[in-house]
């Protein structure tokens, strides 16, 4: 009888001591195609004239090194056409999260606030139900001033909810994908 | 008790085997004992503590139904015949009481089997199978449990032979609350509570700890599983077990190290030597949620084995709060269980046990936020965003999917009368995927995604001496590998790791008169290899690994001054080594809209707990027990907001970090149960707990407030075919969390609330069958609160009332 025992014992012990002895294999580096890594906010005058260029990039994700924010000048009076562009550089060569939020153009919306610079940012593309986006905005300048500029992009946000087609943030609930804010120089 | 006479072990609720430990007046194995006094005493005023008989032929050559059973119940303790108890056969529908010496007689039987009743005031029926050809002498022995508890029965059954104090829930408990989680349940002991994350999410916290600072062994296993998060609950169905215990000492060193806050033991019992198959249908319907819970169990003692299976399904719909819907706060649950002893020998008897436990889980919509300003705006409003008009059993993202197998073998050898050796061997597996709501229809890919699987080799000896002195030795030796999936396409949280631990432990305990005094020590050795991925680029593999060696030392007395009071010291020191989560866990905790990192440099915690309880029991009538607590934890592991702010792409996180710092936790746990008349009981608990980082002198974060609890019930005498009638109103106060600065949470902490419950319940007896109907209400007043263990109150109201309706029939 203690002979069974022993023998049965043998297998959870053989399957215990087999596996202390090696080395845990190394993880599968996840392929981060969700990611955002880099927001572009172009901002071309109306009138002609050099691009205006806002970007924000954080290569790495959340943690690691700090992202990298290029600010821009804006003339002032001025009337720009302005267009997001949502990159995820951690692939090669860069994905274009644009063309995701488009397809679920109904599902997102981008909210534009202006603090303290003199400026004013309107919608200027429709989603199927008629609902602005955001990608698509008309920016305006009025005298020279500074402050900054808050570009946030909500994920599910309640399109119907007062004042939201308007650009007001205040109701859109929703989750935050992206937050990012920029100084503002008018000149 | 006479030597060498079969034995009936109420607790077992079979006939033993002549076991030599007890023949040679060595002292009884103390769990086995626990078990017996947890089962025989169901809830009641008192109970068989060692109901132990002996059966031996009497007369030989009686005739076909002229055969008789006869009997004589006495105290084991004082040897005083214990009066009026009945006897009831339940093949004859008819029963007897023992008269006024405790004597008892049924006359009148045919050969043949019968399932014999025996009951006392208040104690549960239990049921014992016999196998009737001669005339039969029964003599029962019946020890009074004197820690009466409460009418759930929350009682102190550990202390009768350890020093660690404990508390108990039983199994009629534990199904009239079958809808409910593990972590739920044991909320009704006083000193414990739990940290919850919405409705459907809780895990136990015991005098302030919880996570990995209680070790939850279920069948004697540590349960693995993703124990490092406040939003993930163990992985067990309570329906299985026969009780649920939890060891408030710090004296548990038999199991698992690290256990600084206390030991949860889910056990379920041994299969009753009954060759009838017998079985329990348990059904509830709950008005909140309307949810569905359907329990069944099935068991048998065959020739070949014995065996039980059982399964539980439960479907709850969106929860609702006094004034909203929960929207996405239902739960599917699928469990199911089965268990196998077999005697080899006198000597020798196995087990397996296997059981899968699956649930998905949804959480609240309106909880999940992207950032900083979501959590804000959402503490801001009244009601959660995406709250639905209507009512809806979906469960969408965010949900949990969570699959738990555990797999035992377990070996009880006899060597002889005096040394016995217990063998134990556990596999589980854990794959847990949590789903987020994502861009680009990848709400179908989890955004958490791990496997866990643990290996566990225990060996247990133990050795019986003379004058009630034991000593209790063993070797634990435990294997865990954690591998994330990259499916998710995210940065995990916790990186891969895989875990060796080793630990040996040796107890040593010994009884005289009115004294049991213990001592014990335990050393662990932790081994832990982890494989990280890089958080800046390019992402790079990085190993790490680390060694830590735990020891603990644990002494505890008992001393019963009087008959009626007992005194329990127990004393601690508990090592605890860091886990991986705190080493190196990297990236954004959703949940609470934080960066989290881990910290590399983390030393073992090292705790020194100190128990006092005084047991005091007034004729039955009047039972109090007071418990007071003291724990110094030198280099406590927290979440230090530190006062930078992490800049995303989502915008600035606050930045936490895990730091040390030395803590204390003090508390008090009170308990009183009195009885004016035997139908009328009343009880009260209270419990208070304090803690505090002494070096950055502040309050620890995230400890349980101070609450209050009364209840009043009253119990309808027995009539023919109802049985165990009553009806009970109870009131919950828990107060505000006051013991915390403004600076430390985002929100303030919620006001005190009061909950009012009520229950009543009866029971049919029907031939060989019970069925028991009850109706329970939880927050009758329908009162608006937020809880500040509930992670969720930062999001909405806590769940309004609820009414449920159970039906559970036994055979």
């Amino acid at each position: 009888m203690k002979n069974n025992l022993k023998y049965l014992w043998a297998l959870p012990l053989l399957a215990v001591v087999s596996l202390t002895s090696c080395e845990k294999d190394d993880p599968e580096i996840p392929n981060e195609e969700e990611l955002i890594t880099t927001l572009v906010y172009t901002l071309t005058p109306d009138g002609g004239g050099t691009a205006v260029e806002f970007r924000f990039t954080d290569l790495d994700g959340d943690g690691g090194d700090a992202p990298v924010i290029t600010n821009g000048t804006l003339a002032a009076n001025t009337a720009y056409s302005g267009v997001i562009t949502l990159l995820n550089e951690a692939e090669t060569p860069a994905e274009d999260i644009t063309e995701e939020v488009e397809e679920e153009a109904e599902e997102h919306q981008l909210f534009y606030q202006v603090a303290t610079a003199n400026a004013t940012v309107t919608y200027s593309d429709t989603d199927d139900d008629g609902n602005p986006i955001g990608i698509e905005t008309n920016f305006t300048t009025g005298d020279a001033s500074s402050g900054t500029l808050t570009i946030t992009l909500r994920h599910e946000p309640n399109k119907a909810a007062a004042g939201v087609a308007d650009g007001n943030i205040a109701n859109a609930g929703g989750e935050t994908d992206i937050e990012v804010t920029f100084i503002v120089t008018v000149q | 008790m006479p030597n060498a006479r079969p034995r009936y072990d109420s607790a077992c609720g079979r006939f033993a085997r002549p076991d030599p430990r007890f023949e040679a007046g060595g002292h009884p194995e103390c769990s086995d004992c626990d078990r017996n006094v947890s089962k025989g005493a169901r809830g009641f005023l008192f109970s068989f503590f060692l109901f132990s008989f002996s059966l031996f032929p009497f007369i030989s050559g009686a005739q076909n139904c002229t055969l008789s059973i006869s009997g004589n119940v006495t105290d084991e303790g004082t040897g005083i015949p214990m009066a009026y108890g009945t006897v009831y056969v339940e093949e004859l529908q008819n029963g007897v009481a023992s008269d006024s010496l405790g004597n008892f007689v049924l006359n009148g039987l045919c050969k043949g089997e019968y399932h014999l009743r025996f009951n006392h005031i208040g104690c549960e029926t239990k049921t014992l199978f016999l196998s009737l050809l001669k005339d039969t002498v029964i003599s029962i022995n019946m020890h009074h449990h004197s820690e009466l508890v409460d009418e759930v029965m929350v009682h102190d059954h550990h202390s009768q032979h350890e020093t660690a104090a404990s508390s108990t829930i039983n199994q009629d408990n534990i199904t009239e609350m079958a809808n409910k989680d593990l972590s739920e349940m044991l909320e009704q002991m006083t000193g414990v509570s739990s940290i919850k994350s919405g409705a459907g999410v809780s895990k136990p916290v015991v005098h302030g700890l919880s996570g990995n600072r209680v070790a939850i062994l279920n069948n004697g296993i540590a349960q693995s599983g993703q124990q490092w998060g406040n939003d993930h609950a163990p992985e067990i169905d309570p329906y299985v077990a026969e009780h649920i215990s939890v060891v408030k000492g710090a004296g548990a060193l038999a199991y698992p190290g690290g256990s600084l806050g206390g030991v949860v033991l889910i056990e379920p019992d041994e299969i009753e030597n009954d060759p009838h198959l017998h079985g329990n249908l348990n059904y509830i319907f709950q008005t909140n949620g309307l949810g569905h819970t359907l329990n069944a169990r099935l068991q048998k003692y065959d020739k070949w084995a014995a065996w039980r299976v059982s399964a539980t399904a439960k479907v709850i719909g969106d929860r609702s709060a006094p004034n909203y819907y929960l929207s996405n706060t239902g739960k599917r649950e699928y469990n199911v269980a089965a268990q196998l002893d077999k005697h080899i020998s006198s000597k020798w008897e196995m087990k397996l046990y296997y059981s899968l436990f699956n649930t998905e889980i949804a959480i609240l919509r309106g909880s999940h936020i992207g950032n900083l300003t979501d959590l804000e705006e959402a503490i801001n409003r009244d009601v959660p965003f995406f709250t639905q008009d209507g009512f809806s059993y979906a469960i969408n993202e965010p949900r949990q999917a969570v699959q738990h197998h555990l797999l035992k073998l377990e070996s009880d050898h006899i060597f002889n009368e005096h040394q016995s050796l217990n063998l134990k061997y556990g596999g589980q597996l854990d794959n847990r995927k949590e789903f987020d709501v994502r861009r680009a229809d990848r709400s179908d890919l989890p955004a958490l995604s791990l496997l866990q699987w643990d290996q566990y080799l225990e060996g247990v000896y133990k050795h019986f001496f003379e004058h009630g002195r034991q000593l209790k030795a063993g070797i634990q030796l435990r294997l865990t590998d954690n591998t994330n999936d990259s499916e998710t396409g995210i940065l995990p949280l916790i990186p891969d790791y895989r875990g060796y631990k080793a630990g040996a432990f040796v107890i040593f305990q010994e009884e005289r008169n009115k004294l049991l005094y213990e001592l014990g020590a335990r050393y662990d050795l932790n081994y832990l290899q982890v494989v990280a991925i890089s958080s800046s680029l390019p992402r790079e593999i990085e190993r790490h690994y680390h060694t830590f060696h735990n020891y603990s030392f644990s002494s505890g007395l008992r001393y019963r001054v009087l008959p009626q009071l007992k005194l329990n010291l127990n004393m601690g020191h508990v090592l605890r080594s860091p886990e991986v989560n705190e080493l190196y866990s990297a990236g954004l905790h959703q949940g609470v809209s934080g960066i989290e990192e881990g910290n590399a440099n983390l030393q073992n915690e090292q705790a020194t707990k100190l128990v006092l309880s005084a047991d005091l029991n007034l004729k039955k009538k009047l039972f109090v027990q007071l418990l007071g607590y003291y724990q110094y934890i030198s280099n406590f592991i927290y979440l230090q907001p530190e006062d930078e702010f992490r800049l995303t792409i989502r915008g600035a996180f606050p930045l936490f970090t895990y730091q040390q710092t030395d803590a204390t936790i003090a508390g008090l746990d009170a308990l009183v149960s009195y009885e004016p008349i035997e139908s009328i009981k009343l009880v009260a608990k209270y419990s208070f707990l304090q803690g505090d980082d002494v070096s950055n002198k502040q309050p620890l974060v995230y400890m349980p407030s101070n609450n209050l609890f009364g209840s009043l019930s009253y119990s309808f005498k027995d009539g023919e075919t109802m049985k165990n009638s009553n009806i009970s109103i109870n009131g919950k106060y828990v107060f505000r969390q006051l013991h915390l600065n403004a600076n430390q949470d985002i929100a303030p902490t919620p006001d005190g609330y009061f909950l009012l419950g009520a229950s009543v319940g009866t029971t049919f007896k029907l031939k060989n069958t019970k069925l028991r109907c009850s109706i329970t209400g939880d927050n009758l007043l329908n009162t608006v609160y937020r809880d500040y263990m509930n992670r969720q109150r930062y999001f909405a109201d806590d769940l309004g009332w609820n009414v449920s309706v159970r039906l559970n029939f036994e055979f």
